[in-house]
């Protein structure tokens, strides 16, 4: 087994970890759809505020800039994109190529939007049992007719759990390879051939079993979810958490 | 053995869903524009998972990135994706992998019959979103297609052929 991930439930008893899930997944709504408006000064009160709120439930910042690594690829994809395409006063000129103050500025502002999201989404992960998240989809969902509540609630909790299964593999698979010396191929076809079908069909496998666990304990629909309470705690935050969303779109 | 082969197929929805929000954040660099591999599971989902399942996975997957959950590729998360200029492309996702999923349990699984789908889904997707994207940035429909669809092409043909021996080696897992 490769060592935890950022992205697996960390039991643990900070003021995340204590709020009820269904604040929870209303704070990850709010938070992202407010980042959309967010500039300069309000996307650093919410990185510190979530670095804050990451490191008090139990993550350390060296494991968060590891999570980062994943993405930086996608971020400065992102970047040059913007960097290269928004009109605006050039700053550097190069041939055909002009890169725009207003492109930099851009990029800079949706890679940073971006790196919201991750946080926000990894501070509810990383707080929320599988089971909670289940129960709390399962509450969004009960409203609308028509919709399987049960059973989307119980695919997005598999989902969620699914994601550090994918990564762990991933490592082990190219550990593997990297023990039978693959690093001689300079072939980037062969290579990404003989890590992406294993890497499937082991994923695929680990799936299995687990459907075969599922069936063993006679996995049903109609299962006792655990209890959802919301205490004053919830409406503090919650209140703290709408004023922060509201000055942050009225600025 | 319905309710297994219903469990089956629901952890099956979900992995796909799971690797379709990892293959978000995969890029392979070749070219001048990167490779997501965002769209290689959504077309995945449809050849192993079939019709129904295949929407079930890719709406989970879509639900979660609604809720803020990081799942999609670039710019934000949220409800507001759906609004940005590339919501029609994640939108278009849900009838592409329904007529990918349609055309395999129709006609025998061959290599032919798969490629003739993931074309369909990708014309289904390109339609989608090349429409989305003329109505809110009012650009031509040539100029919107030049930004929003040509340079993805290569990247498309090249997920189109990743994906038949991928679908090839997994099937037998799947339905043994």
């Amino acid at each position: 087994m490769a060592e935890l991930s950022a992205f697996n439930f960390r039991p643990g008893s900070s003021v995340l970890h204590g709020l009820d899930v269904r604040f929870k997944l209303i704070f990850l709504v709010l938070i992202s759809f407010t980042s959309l408006k967010a500039y300069t000064v309000a996307l650093s009160v919410l990185t510190l505020v979530l670095v804050t709120a990451l490191m008090h439930s139990g993550l350390s910042l060296k494991s968060i800039l590891k999570t980062f690594r994943y993405v930086v690829v996608l971020l400065a994809f992102i970047f040059v994109t913007r960097a290269l395409s928004t009109p605006g006063s050039v700053v550097v000129e190069f041939k055909a190529i002009s890169i725009t103050r207003e492109g930099i500025y851009y990029g800079v502002m949706i890679c940073w939007r971006l790196v919201i999201v991750i946080l926000t989404g990894l501070s509810f992960v990383l707080t929320t049992r599988p089971s909670e998240i289940k129960a709390a989809v399962e509450w969004a969902l009960n409203p609308f007719p028509f919709i399987p509540a049960k059973r989307i609630a119980t695919m997005m909790s598999l989902m969620v759990r699914f994601l550090p299964v994918i990564i762990d593999q991933a490592k082990e698979t190219a550990d593997a390879q990297r023990a039978r010396g693959i690093e001689n191929r300079k072939n980037p076809v062969y290579r990404l051939g003989k890590l992406g079908i294993p890497l499937m069909r082991r994923t695929f496998e680990r799936a299995d079993k687990l459907a075969v666990a599922m069936e063993a304990r006679c996995y049903s629909e109609n299962r006792t979810d655990p209890v959802l309470s919301s205490g004053i705690m919830d409406w503090i935050a919650l209140c703290g958490v709408v004023c922060l969303c509201l000055v942050i779109i009225s600025a | 053995m319905i309710a297994t082969k219903q469990l089956r197929m629901t952890v099956y929805a979900s992995l796909l869903a799971a690797l379709t929000a990892a293959g978000a954040y995969l890029t392979i660099p070749i070219g001048p524009v990167p490779i997501v591999l965002q769209s290689l599971f959504i077309f995945l989902s449809g050849l192993l998972l079939g019709s129904r399942w295949g929407v079930a996975s890719v709406g989970v997957y879509l639900l979660a990135g609604a809720l803020g959950l990081p799942v999609f590729a670039g710019g934000v998360g949220g409800i507001g994706r759906f609004a940005g200029p590339t919501g029609g492309y994640l939108l278009g996702f849900l009838p592409a992998v329904y007529v990918i999923g349609l055309i395999t349990e129709k006609t025998r699984k061959r290599v032919v019959f798969d490629v003739f789908a993931m074309v369909c889904g990708s014309i289904i997707i390109y339609s989608c979103g090349v429409s989305w994207l003329k109505i809110l940035t009012g650009m031509t429909l040539t100029k919107t297609m030049v930004v929003g669809m040509y340079p993805f092409i290569l990247g498309d043909a090249l997920k189109i052929a990743a994906a038949v021996p991928i679908a090839k080696a997994l099937r037998p897992v799947i339905n043994p």
